[in-house]
């Protein structure tokens, strides 16, 4: 039937369809008419067809073994990688005595001084707090061992991705080349730059540090150059009017205009840096995530969270500092750095002339014992038998077998082309014929990889995760929106789970709801919601104040307020709250692989534990895949210029 | 016909711009070379080959000291002919001479230098730098130039006072009203000491009072400096008021080309005709236009009118006598004018054409 | 593709910082170690009995040896890798690893052998005493199939559940299962961490499960298992990681150093060399660190001082 249209031309029809929807999934229905008896007479089995797999785990193993055999002996490793790997271990090395030279006296005075210059008092006492704090958990080392490695790592970041970014800011074919690698990077989970770094540079802080550098530039490019991009034109034209030379114009002009989006550049990337320089534990990072990593060893919940908090604690302040001096205009008065500076070289002689530079061991307060309390009281009273809702163990069961086993199921049930089939008619009703293709091409290459069957699994996993995120999600978001004491309460949550390293919340997720994929899920959507939450109450509440207040003249009630205006204004941002759901959840599959989630995050899991590169890089790069795919699903058109919240 | 006119008949044009073009889209070159495309219009023009034609083959001169405005409706092409003539959008077609020198063929260095001393552009929506003070805005021009802090401090500081700003030297653009911010722009424009003053809509940004004030500021500044302006706007009434000439332009080509007087006399077809329909002429018609020939009645000319004054005065001159009034030029008699003439100026009956 | 231009860029420039030397970075130690006194850094295996030598170990370097101890929690094999490049000093327990051994002891002479924990580890299945004791046959293989039913959970669908825990253990089970031809379908746990969790909670509620499992280990303590009989081990009948049908071995666990600390370590080399103890003892640490949630500097102390003869003798 479909055929009678077939002849339209190919290549003509995306520009001109004018009920897009409609024509493009004619489009694709002829195509599919015409392709998949093809492809089904060929390959005839419901999986991805073995004969259109690549084998890669005989190479790669050759590969990680020659790198191992190679490693102090090639030129490319003595004059190459070695450098880099020895100027990362000396840099970190540098600031990590520095900071042990300076004493905890002074790297508090320091930090809740900078603060202050930068954010004001009430900030100035918080990152103060939050120092002490970290020393009266007893985490004073792991603290500076992984500062130490964020300021290594963030310096990087941040000339590279200013580099890059100016690169991409002046020169549009630069921009053309970068933009979508930068994209894709974007979307990438984090776990998925370990392996590489590993493969070359074994285990330990370099490794780390390289893989937070390539996963911390990224944002920082971007936003580089959209600030340069951004600059008002007309402010641009008149600064050229007056005879400007090129770099007048780059120094005077563009940079001082991109001020703004520089800040938020550093911003993003030292959040990105701190979650990275946690997640790195896995290969060797030392430090806080260190510690949390090891509690997990141990089964101590109360363990991981002394290390857990004083992350959280970095990452609110460092967040608010950065932020605050994105939106202040710069302070006047350099002698009040000239004073700060001063004070907090005198705190840390000081410190040291009383040999006070050690966190004293009797200043630590063990918040082990009744945090362990705390959980084990929950998940005895909450994993079975509570009345007529059932435990949570309960839940798990039904929603393993009610919703994760059916759409596994289906996923898998169905032939190969018409998983493609699907994904392209989403992609493409949602965005142009290009991203329908990379969607495809990201789907077809986990075929190739031959993932197939673990990569479905592991998608029915995101699914089912996105749905319960995306439910509770709009759902506290809209109560949020409608309410200020609500969001102001939930704000600090919501900090709190975002920056709360995944490692903490593992053992409560298993001990509520066992071993397998449901714990793997209700981790992810504890991860996704603060994002989604955050991303719909800011959308509801950025509707049109006039669109509301004429509705709300019409007599419209509070329900109807949001049915009728709210929600369809707001339609963009739900739309960025799909997509970041997507995106975040796909991010915490490998946590997944260590709860029993299985498949895909279990294979990144084993590759790393394993040493077997070969396995690891694999479903590294279906993860990504599969996160491509994902992202040019739920992605509209308009592409997003910012990340996330 | 007026003063302005047989003026610049003897000083050589400080801008000349000849058959200029300006073609955005693919293949833009071929439009203006090609005759059966050069004369399509705009819709067709963009239905055939995908350009859109800004500027279509406009020619005019502008002479020492006068202020020419450009006038047009949005889309009409009237920005980006202002910004053909420092290239800071290139033109496609056409030549532009700058007391002499053709602009299209300076080369990088050379251009700078146009831009930096002999032409300085005012912008509609400012184009201050944010993250600086009004003083260094001021001085921008002037550092771009190489000079000293000190001394360009020093410089900014004088047109600053020049502009009505004193006071304000330490404020950022971002806590200045508009007017003040233009009055920066302003500002930062004169401070290099430009030739030409390009406007480009530079009060239609602004509350209509302010905007008054700033008109009043141009032709204060214009009779005292004498400067050649090149002044965009939308705003008829603004034209009419600030212009020695006026280019009306439509679709990017040039309609009408003359004073206010000609303009609103005269109008060169419809178009210009719906254009100045509701402009009060008694404003801007002269008695020069109104009077008939006629004799003044002896070498004395009591309540003698002169021949450059609006009608709207003689109206009230006459209207007083309740006679024909003299029309006077260099203690000259030329004609009179009496009521008649003057209502069928107001009314905006045909003139008789007379020989004066 | 970004990499590489960065890697370029950098390593111009690093180029002309070192004048072109080259750098080995197997050479290269922790930016941490050594931080303001003689440091040794020890690896710390997920499990908690290897967190019971490092922690008695750590114990005895600083407060006997006036050592700065850093650990670093790496898994098995990249353990062995970290080991060989001098980035950690020392493992205290490794469960054989033929490969390794061959590739950084034999061929690279990066690491040396340590010597004998003192302790035997043993892998195996297992299932909660309180289920064997009810029914008894279940500690036979063969029986196994009979109470697949009652094993099931919703991951594991129709088949009974085997347990198994983190990636980086051995483990045969899922050749096994096939093999053996039983019911039973093998669940990941994915990290021990979670394979604990789920034991104690099945614990908790009674429940029968069979899980992989190994000793020494404290869980023991707190959950008490009986271990289930699988076809006898002979020696190489687990060659063909396709074909096995035995049981896993009885393995002595052993210690490696990196070459140059054994070389040069001074006093903490040699201390870690004569370090042995016997399963008792580590229980005994593990079971304060995991169940009585002492952190493992404590625990160490606490065993430290009530077993001074032990470890007098690694000090002599």
């Amino acid at each position: 039937m479909a055929t009678v249209t077939a002849p339209a031309p190919r290549i003509a029809l995306p520009g001109l369809l004018r009920h897009r929807a409609v024509h493009k999934l004619l489009l694709l229905a002829v195509a599919a008419a015409i392709l998949v008896p093809l492809a089904n007479a060929r390959w005839a089995s419901g999986s991805w067809p073995s004969a259109l797999t690549v084998d890669l785990t005989e190479p790669l193993t050759r590969t990680s073994d020659w790198i191992i055999d190679n490693r102090d002996t090639h030129p490319l490793f003595l004059y190459f990688f070695g450098h880099v790997s020895n100027a990362v271990v000396l840099s970190v090395r540098a600031v990590y005595l520095v900071l042990l030279a300076v004493g905890w006296a002074g790297v508090t005075a320091f930090a809740g001084l900078v603060a202050w210059r930068v954010a004001g008092v009430k900030l100035a006492l918080g990152t103060a707090a939050a120092f002490l704090a970290c020393g009266l958990l007893g985490m004073w080392i792991p603290t500076m061992q992984t500062l130490a490695l964020m300021v290594v790592a963030v310096l990087a970041s941040v000339v590279v991705g200013a580099l890059l970014g100016l690169a991409a800011g002046l020169s549009d074919r630069m921009d053309r080349i970068l933009r979508p690698i930068l994209d894709t990077m974007q979307v990438m989970p984090a776990y998925a730059y370990l392996l590489p770094m590993v493969l070359v540079f074994g285990n330990g802080v370099p490794a780390a540090v390289l893989a937070t550098l390539v996963y911390a530039a990224p944002p920082m490019a971007r936003l580089t150059s959209l600030g340069l991009r951004g600059a008002d034109k007309e402010v641009l034209e008149a600064v050229e009017s007056l005879g400007s030379t090129a770099r007048q114009r780059l120094l005077t002009a563009r940079i001082p205009l991109a001020r703004k989006e520089l800040l938020l550049g550093l911003n993003q990337t030292i959040m990105m840096a701190l979650s990275m320089a946690v997640i790195a534990s896995v290969i060797g990072a030392g430090g806080l995530g260190d510690r949390v990593y090891q509690a997990l060893g141990s089964v101590d919940v109360g363990a991981a969270l002394a290390a857990g908090i004083p992350i959280v604690l970095l990452a609110v302040v460092l967040d608010r500092v950065t932020g605050a001096a994105g939106d202040g205009t710069e302070g006047s008065g350099r002698a009040g750095w000239a004073y700060a500076l001063l004070a907090a070289v005198a705190v840390a002689v000081a410190g040291r002339l009383l040999g006070r530079l050690d966190w004293p061991d009797a200043w630590t307060l063990d918040i082990a014992e009744p945090v362990n309390r705390a959980v084990g009281w929950m998940t005895d009273h909450l994993y079975s038998g509570v009345p007529v809702v059932g435990g949570t163990a309960e839940w798990a069961g039904h929603f393993t077998t009610w919703v994760l086993d059916p759409v596994r199921d289906g996923l898998q049930g169905l032939p190969w082309w018409s998983v493609l089939l699907i994904v392209a008619a989403l992609a493409w009703l949602i965005g142009t014929w290009q991203t329908a293709l990379t969607a495809v091409l990201a789907m077809a290459a986990i075929g190739v990889l031959g993932v197939w069957q673990p990569s479905l699994d592991t998608l029915s996993q995101v699914l089912a995760a996105v749905a319960v995120t995306l439910v509770l999600g709009f759902a506290i978001g809209i109560a949020a929106a409608r309410s200020d004491r609500v969001e102001r309460m939930l704000r600090p949550v919501l900090d709190v789970f975002q920056t709360m390293p995944q490692f903490v919340y593992l053992i409560p997720v298993v001990a509520l709801f066992g071993v397998g994929r449901a714990p793997a899920v209700a981790a992810a959507v504890v991860y996704a919601l603060p994002a989604v939450v955050r991303i719909t109450a800011q959308g509801l509440r950025q509707v049109d104040q006039a669109s509301l207040e004429s509705a709300r003249s019409l007599g419209a009630t509070s329900g109807q307020q949001i049915r009728q205006v709210q929600l369809p204004l707001a339609r963009p941002a739900l739309l960025l709250a799909v997509n970041q759901g997507v995106v975040l959840v796909l991010a915490v599959v490998i946590i997944g692989g260590l709860v029993g989630g299985g498949a895909l995050g279990y294979d990144v899991v084993f590759g790393l534990a394993q040493g077997d590169l070969a396995t690891g890089l694999v479903a590294g790069a279906a993860i990504v895949c599969l996160g491509l795919m994902l992202d040019r699903v739920t992605q509209p058109t308009e592409r997003r210029t910012k990340k996330g919240a | 016909m007026s003063t302005t006119t047989t003026d610049s008949a003897t000083t050589a044009p400080v801008f000349s711009v000849e058959g200029l073009w300006k073609v955005f889209g693919p293949k833009a070159d071929s439009v203006p070379a090609d005759p059966e495309l050069a004369a399509l219009p705009p819709a067709e023009l963009r239905a055939r080959t995908g350009c859109t034609a800004a500027v279509q083959d406009v020619s005019f001169d502008v002479r020492k000291g006068e202020v020419f405005v450009v006038m047009g409706l949005s889309g009409s092409g009237k920005s980006t002919l202002v910004r053909c003539l420092t290239r800071l959008i290139e033109p496609t077609a056409g030549t532009i001479v700058i007391d002499g020198e053709d602009v299209r063929a300076m080369d990088k260095s050379r251009l700078r230098e146009l831009r930096r001393h002999r032409a300085a552009m005012v912008f509609q929506h400012f184009g201050l730098l944010p993250h600086r003070t009004v003083l260094d805005n001021v001085a921008y021009g002037l550092e771009i130039q190489g000079m000293g802090k000190a001394e360009r401090r020093e410089r900014a500081r004088k047109v600053v006072e020049k502009v009505g700003l004193e006071g304000m030297e330490q404020r950022r653009p971002g806590q200045l009203s508009g007017g003040q911010q233009q009055r920066v722009g302003l500002a930062r424009a004169l401070a290099v000491d430009p030739e030409v003053l390009l406007f480009d809509e530079p009060f239609s940004a602004l509350d209509p009072l302010i905007r008054r004030d700033m008109q009043e500021e141009v032709v204060r500044m214009h009779r005292e400096e004498g400067r050649t302006m090149v002044f965009i706007t939308h705003d008829l009434s603004e034209a009419l008021k600030l212009g020695d000439r006026i280019a009306l332009m439509r679709d990017g080509r040039v309609v009408q080309l003359g004073t206010p007087e000609e303009i609103v006399g005269s109008p060169a077809d419809d178009y210009v005709r719906e254009f100045v329909r509701d402009v009060p002429r008694e404003q801007v018609m002269t008695v020069r236009t109104a009077m008939r020939a006629g004799d003044c009645e002896g070498p004395e000319h009591p309540g003698a009118i002169a021949a450059d004054a609006v009608v709207a005065e003689a109206i009230k001159v006459v209207s007083r006598s309740r006679k024909p009034a003299c029309v006077v030029e260099d203690g000259r008699c030329l004609g009179v004018v009496d009521h008649e003439r003057l209502l069928d100026v107001v009314a905006g009956t045909e003139l008789r054409k007379e020989a004066v | 593709m970004r990499l590489r231009t960065t890697a370029v860029v950098g390593s111009l420039l690093l180029l002309t910082v070192t004048g072109c030397g080259a750098a080995d970075m197997t050479k290269q130690a922790s930016p941490f170690a050594n931080a303001g006194a003689k440091t040794v850094t020890l690896s710390t295996q997920s499990w908690v009995g290897a967190q019971a030598n490092v922690a008695v170990a750590q114990y005895l370097l600083e407060h006997q040896l006036g050592y700065r101890v850093d650990t670093v929690q790496i898994d098995e094999v990249p353990a062995w890798d970290a080991l060989g490049q001098g980035r950690v000093d020392a493992i205290l327990e490794d469960w054989g690893h033929p490969e390794e051994e061959q590739r950084y002891v034999q061929d690279k002479k990066t690491i040396t052998r340590g010597g004998d924990l003192g302790v035997t580890g043993h892998i195996g299945w297992y299932v909660p005493t309180y289920f064997a004791k009810q029914h008894p046959d279940v500690t036979n293989w063969k029986n196994l199939d009979k109470y697949a039913s009652q094993m099931r959970t919703p991951e594991s669908g129709a088949k009974g559940q085997l347990m198994d825990g983190s990636p980086s253990y051995v483990t045969n089970d899922k050749a096994l299962v096939k093999n053996l031809k039983l019911d039973y379908q093998v669940v990941f746990a994915g990290s021990e961490a979670a394979q604990i969790t789920q034991m104690q909670q099945f614990a908790k509620e009674k429940k029968p499960f069979l899980t992989y499992w190994y000793t020494p280990q404290w869980l023991f303590k707190k959950v008490p298992m009986t271990e289930v009989k699988l076809p006898a081990y002979k020696e190489g009948c687990d060659a063909d990681p396709e074909k096995v049908a035995c049981a896993y071995p009885h393995t002595p666990l052993q210690k490696y150093l990196n070459t140059d600390f054994a070389r040069s370590g001074g006093e903490a080399a040699a201390f870690l060399k004569k370090f042995k103890w016997t399963t008792e003892d580590q229980d005994e640490v593990s079971l304060m660190i995991a169940d009585q949630k002492l952190s493992p500097e404590e625990a160490a102390k606490k065993w430290v001082d009530s077993h001074a003869s032990t470890w007098k003798a690694w000090l002599s």
